[in-house]
Protein backbone atom coordinates (compact mmCIF):
# COMPACT_ATOMS: atom_id res chain seq x y z
CA UNK A 1 0.00 0.00 0.00
CA UNK A 2 1.33 3.16 -0.41
CA UNK A 3 2.43 5.29 2.00
CA UNK A 4 -0.41 8.36 3.00
CA UNK A 5 2.06 11.06 2.81
CA UNK A 6 3.27 10.60 -0.56
CA UNK A 7 -0.23 10.51 -2.21
CA UNK A 8 -1.06 14.28 -0.40
CA UNK A 9 2.91 15.15 -1.98
CA UNK A 10 1.97 14.48 -5.68
CA UNK A 11 -1.40 16.14 -4.83
CA UNK A 12 0.32 19.50 -3.91
CA UNK A 13 2.93 18.97 -7.10
CA UNK A 14 0.12 18.96 -9.65
CA UNK A 15 -1.65 21.83 -7.92
CA UNK A 16 1.50 23.67 -7.97
CA UNK A 17 2.48 22.74 -11.35
CA UNK A 18 -0.81 23.95 -12.44
CA UNK A 19 -0.67 27.21 -10.89
CA UNK A 20 2.72 27.15 -12.31
CA UNK A 21 1.62 26.92 -16.07
CA UNK A 22 -1.08 29.51 -15.59
CA UNK A 23 1.03 32.10 -14.77
CA UNK A 24 3.54 31.61 -17.40
CA UNK A 25 0.22 31.55 -19.97
CA UNK A 26 -1.13 35.00 -18.03
CA UNK A 27 2.52 36.96 -17.61
CA UNK A 28 4.15 36.06 -20.18
CA UNK A 29 3.53 36.64 -23.91
CA UNK A 30 3.46 33.69 -26.02
CA UNK A 31 6.84 32.22 -26.93
CA UNK A 32 8.73 28.72 -27.93
CA UNK A 33 10.16 28.70 -24.14
CA UNK A 34 6.17 28.87 -22.63
CA UNK A 35 5.18 26.33 -25.26
CA UNK A 36 8.19 23.94 -24.49
CA UNK A 37 7.63 24.55 -20.49
CA UNK A 38 3.78 24.25 -20.58
CA UNK A 39 4.53 20.58 -22.55
CA UNK A 40 7.14 19.58 -20.48
CA UNK A 41 4.99 20.08 -17.14
CA UNK A 42 1.61 18.75 -18.67
CA UNK A 43 3.74 15.49 -19.43
CA UNK A 44 5.05 15.24 -15.76
CA UNK A 45 1.57 16.13 -14.60
CA UNK A 46 0.30 13.27 -16.99
CA UNK A 47 3.03 11.02 -16.04
CA UNK A 48 2.54 11.37 -12.23
CA UNK A 49 -0.98 10.47 -12.55
CA UNK A 50 -0.50 7.54 -14.04
CA UNK A 51 2.20 6.46 -12.01
CA UNK A 52 0.75 7.39 -8.51
CA UNK A 53 -3.24 7.99 -9.05
CA UNK A 54 -3.73 5.10 -11.38
CA UNK A 55 -0.74 3.19 -10.12
CA UNK A 56 -0.07 1.85 -13.35
CA UNK A 57 3.49 1.02 -12.17
CA UNK A 58 3.02 -1.83 -10.74
CA UNK A 59 0.48 -2.79 -14.14
CA UNK A 60 1.07 -4.67 -17.33
CA UNK A 61 3.94 -3.03 -18.48
CA UNK A 62 2.35 -2.36 -22.12
CA UNK A 63 -0.83 -0.42 -20.31
CA UNK A 64 1.52 1.37 -18.62
CA UNK A 65 3.56 1.97 -21.83
CA UNK A 66 0.33 2.96 -23.86
CA UNK A 67 -0.60 5.38 -21.54
CA UNK A 68 2.49 7.14 -20.98
CA UNK A 69 3.18 6.92 -24.55
CA UNK A 70 -0.02 9.01 -25.19
CA UNK A 71 0.66 11.36 -22.17
CA UNK A 72 4.08 12.30 -23.71
CA UNK A 73 2.77 11.84 -27.95
CA UNK A 74 0.27 15.09 -27.84
CA UNK A 75 1.76 17.60 -25.57
CA UNK A 76 5.02 16.92 -27.66
CA UNK A 77 2.70 18.25 -30.41
CA UNK A 78 2.76 21.14 -28.43
CA UNK A 79 6.49 21.68 -28.64
CA UNK A 80 6.33 20.97 -32.79
CA UNK A 81 3.48 23.66 -33.29
CA UNK A 82 5.75 26.43 -31.48
CA UNK A 83 7.96 25.67 -33.99
CA UNK A 84 6.29 25.36 -37.02
CA UNK B 1 -4.79 -5.48 -14.07
CA UNK B 2 -6.17 -2.93 -12.34
CA UNK B 3 -9.59 -2.79 -12.87
CA UNK B 4 -10.85 -4.90 -15.23
CA UNK B 5 -10.81 -5.90 -18.96
CA UNK B 6 -14.09 -4.10 -20.07
CA UNK B 7 -13.11 -0.67 -18.58
CA UNK B 8 -9.61 -0.93 -20.15
CA UNK B 9 -11.50 -1.80 -23.36
CA UNK B 10 -14.15 1.69 -22.46
CA UNK B 11 -10.77 3.39 -21.70
CA UNK B 12 -9.08 3.03 -25.01
CA UNK B 13 -12.61 4.06 -26.56
CA UNK B 14 -11.78 7.27 -24.94
CA UNK B 15 -8.48 7.97 -25.55
CA UNK B 16 -9.22 7.29 -29.18
CA UNK B 17 -12.17 9.86 -29.52
CA UNK B 18 -10.08 12.75 -27.35
CA UNK B 19 -6.93 11.89 -29.56
CA UNK B 20 -8.94 12.42 -32.37
CA UNK B 21 -10.22 16.24 -30.54
CA UNK B 22 -6.41 16.64 -30.00
CA UNK B 23 -5.89 15.93 -33.79
CA UNK B 24 -8.49 18.35 -34.91
CA UNK B 25 -7.25 21.19 -32.60
CA UNK B 26 -3.24 20.84 -33.43
CA UNK B 27 -4.49 20.93 -37.24
CA UNK B 28 -7.35 23.57 -36.89
CA UNK B 29 -4.59 25.61 -35.05
CA UNK B 30 -1.88 25.36 -37.59
CA UNK B 31 -4.80 26.89 -40.24
CA UNK B 32 -6.34 29.61 -37.98
CA UNK B 33 -3.21 30.94 -36.04
CA UNK B 34 -4.49 34.23 -35.13
CA UNK B 35 -7.80 32.65 -34.26
CA UNK B 36 -6.59 30.33 -31.63
CA UNK B 37 -4.42 33.12 -30.29
CA UNK B 38 -7.25 35.24 -29.24
CA UNK B 39 -9.29 32.45 -28.40
CA UNK B 40 -7.49 31.25 -25.05
CA UNK B 41 -7.79 35.37 -23.96
CA UNK B 42 -11.84 35.34 -24.15
CA UNK B 43 -12.66 32.35 -22.19
CA UNK B 44 -12.41 32.89 -18.48
CA UNK B 45 -9.02 31.45 -17.55
CA UNK B 46 -10.51 31.59 -13.37
CA UNK B 47 -12.54 28.95 -14.79
CA UNK B 48 -10.63 26.87 -16.55
CA UNK B 49 -7.88 27.22 -13.60
CA UNK B 50 -10.70 26.02 -10.93
CA UNK B 51 -11.92 23.50 -13.34
CA UNK B 52 -8.12 21.74 -13.17
CA UNK B 53 -7.92 22.23 -9.24
CA UNK B 54 -11.26 20.42 -8.86
CA UNK B 55 -10.62 17.48 -10.98
CA UNK B 56 -7.14 17.11 -9.39
CA UNK B 57 -8.33 16.58 -5.82
CA UNK B 58 -11.26 14.78 -7.03
CA UNK B 59 -8.34 12.30 -7.76
CA UNK B 60 -6.62 12.41 -4.87
CA UNK B 61 -10.07 11.52 -3.18
CA UNK B 62 -10.50 8.82 -5.66
CA UNK B 63 -6.82 7.38 -4.95
CA UNK B 64 -7.77 8.12 -1.03
CA UNK B 65 -11.04 5.89 -1.57
CA UNK B 66 -8.65 2.82 -3.06
CA UNK B 67 -6.46 3.24 -0.28
CA UNK B 68 -8.92 2.84 2.26
CA UNK B 69 -11.06 -0.16 0.73
CA UNK B 70 -7.34 -1.71 0.22
CA UNK B 71 -7.02 -1.61 4.01
CA UNK B 72 -11.03 -3.04 4.51
CA UNK B 73 -11.78 0.51 6.08
CA UNK B 74 -15.12 0.94 3.97
CA UNK B 75 -16.56 3.92 6.00
CA UNK B 76 -13.76 6.02 4.89
CA UNK B 77 -13.58 4.78 1.13
CA UNK B 78 -16.97 6.18 0.72
CA UNK B 79 -16.43 9.26 2.64
CA UNK B 80 -13.55 9.56 0.31
CA UNK B 81 -16.25 9.08 -2.96
CA UNK B 82 -18.93 11.23 -1.93
CA UNK B 83 -16.12 13.56 -1.95
CA UNK B 84 -14.92 12.75 -5.46
CA UNK B 85 -18.78 13.08 -6.12
CA UNK B 86 -18.93 16.49 -4.54
CA UNK B 87 -15.62 17.20 -6.86
CA UNK B 88 -17.35 16.13 -9.47
CA UNK B 89 -20.59 18.70 -9.60
CA UNK B 90 -18.52 21.36 -8.57
CA UNK B 91 -16.81 20.95 -11.90
CA UNK B 92 -20.00 20.90 -13.35
CA UNK B 93 -21.69 23.80 -12.02
CA UNK B 94 -17.72 25.91 -12.97
CA UNK B 95 -18.51 24.35 -16.36
CA UNK B 96 -22.01 25.64 -16.89
CA UNK B 97 -21.43 28.89 -15.57
CA UNK B 98 -18.75 29.18 -17.87
CA UNK B 99 -20.50 28.67 -20.59
CA UNK B 100 -23.24 30.35 -19.70
CA UNK B 101 -20.66 33.72 -18.99
CA UNK B 102 -19.23 33.02 -22.44
CA UNK B 103 -23.31 33.29 -23.88
CA UNK B 104 -23.47 36.91 -22.54
CA UNK B 105 -20.01 37.52 -23.88
CA UNK B 106 -21.78 36.25 -27.43
CA UNK B 107 -19.39 33.42 -27.35
CA UNK B 108 -20.83 30.00 -29.75
CA UNK B 109 -19.36 27.52 -31.48
CA UNK B 110 -19.77 29.83 -35.07
CA UNK B 111 -17.53 32.23 -33.32
CA UNK B 112 -13.94 30.90 -34.49
CA UNK B 113 -12.42 27.81 -35.58
CA UNK B 114 -11.08 27.96 -31.94
CA UNK B 115 -14.80 28.22 -30.01
CA UNK B 116 -15.66 25.39 -32.42
CA UNK B 117 -13.49 23.23 -30.86
CA UNK B 118 -13.41 24.46 -27.91
CA UNK B 119 -17.12 23.64 -27.07
CA UNK B 120 -16.60 20.37 -29.16
CA UNK B 121 -14.16 19.47 -26.88
CA UNK B 122 -14.96 20.78 -23.08
CA UNK B 123 -18.29 20.22 -23.70
CA UNK B 124 -17.45 16.16 -24.53
CA UNK B 125 -15.40 16.30 -21.03
CA UNK B 126 -18.74 17.96 -19.48
CA UNK B 127 -20.61 14.89 -20.54
CA UNK B 128 -18.14 12.20 -19.32
CA UNK B 129 -17.46 13.79 -16.07
CA UNK B 130 -21.25 13.85 -15.65
CA UNK B 131 -21.93 10.08 -16.37
CA UNK B 132 -18.61 8.80 -14.61
CA UNK B 133 -19.83 11.21 -11.15
CA UNK B 134 -23.59 9.41 -12.19
CA UNK B 135 -20.98 5.87 -11.78
CA UNK B 136 -20.14 7.10 -8.28
CA UNK B 137 -23.10 7.17 -6.90
CA UNK B 138 -23.84 3.52 -8.18
CA UNK B 139 -20.30 2.28 -6.56
CA UNK B 140 -21.37 4.38 -3.23
CA UNK B 141 -24.42 2.02 -3.40
CA UNK B 142 -22.84 -1.21 -4.19
CA UNK B 143 -19.85 -0.20 -1.37
CA UNK B 144 -23.21 0.13 0.83
CA UNK B 145 -24.37 -3.51 0.42
CA UNK B 146 -21.04 -4.85 0.82
CA UNK B 147 -19.95 -6.02 -2.66
CA UNK B 148 -16.31 -4.37 -2.25
CA UNK B 149 -13.89 -5.56 0.32
CA UNK B 150 -9.88 -5.15 0.65
CA UNK B 151 -10.05 -8.60 -0.96
CA UNK B 152 -12.85 -7.78 -3.75
CA UNK B 153 -13.04 -4.19 -5.16
CA UNK B 154 -12.27 -4.98 -8.89
CA UNK B 155 -15.59 -2.07 -9.30
CA UNK B 156 -14.40 0.22 -7.54
CA UNK B 157 -10.75 0.40 -9.04
CA UNK B 158 -12.33 0.19 -12.64
CA UNK B 159 -14.33 3.19 -11.48
CA UNK B 160 -11.29 4.89 -10.20
CA UNK B 161 -9.51 4.40 -13.35
CA UNK B 162 -11.92 5.50 -15.35
CA UNK B 163 -11.85 8.54 -13.31
CA UNK B 164 -8.27 9.35 -13.44
CA UNK B 165 -8.69 9.07 -16.94
CA UNK B 166 -11.01 11.78 -17.56
CA UNK B 167 -8.94 13.85 -15.30
CA UNK B 168 -5.84 13.15 -17.77
CA UNK B 169 -8.02 14.31 -20.95
CA UNK B 170 -8.56 17.49 -18.91
CA UNK B 171 -4.61 17.57 -18.14
CA UNK B 172 -4.49 17.98 -21.72
CA UNK B 173 -7.46 19.97 -22.66
CA UNK B 174 -6.41 22.71 -20.11
CA UNK B 175 -3.16 24.40 -21.37
CA UNK B 176 -4.56 23.64 -25.19
CA UNK B 177 -7.43 26.17 -24.82
CA UNK B 178 -6.48 27.85 -21.64
CA UNK B 179 -3.20 28.48 -21.46
CA UNK B 180 -1.73 28.67 -24.73
CA UNK B 181 -1.98 31.64 -27.08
Amino acid sequence: MKSLGKIEFYWGALIAITLFNTFLGEQFESSALVSVLVALTVMYKGLMVIDHFMELRHAHKYLRLMMRFYLIFFPSLIILTAFF
Amino acid sequence: MPGHIPIWVGILSELTEFGIFFVAYFIAKYNYPEAFSLGPKSVSTFAGVLNTLILLTSSYFMAKAMINIRVDNRLKSERYLWLTFGCGCWYLVVKTAEFYWNHQQGFSTNTSEFFTIYYYMTFNHFLHVGWAACAILWVIFRLRKGAYSAKQHSGLEALAMYWHMIDLMWILIFPLLYVLR
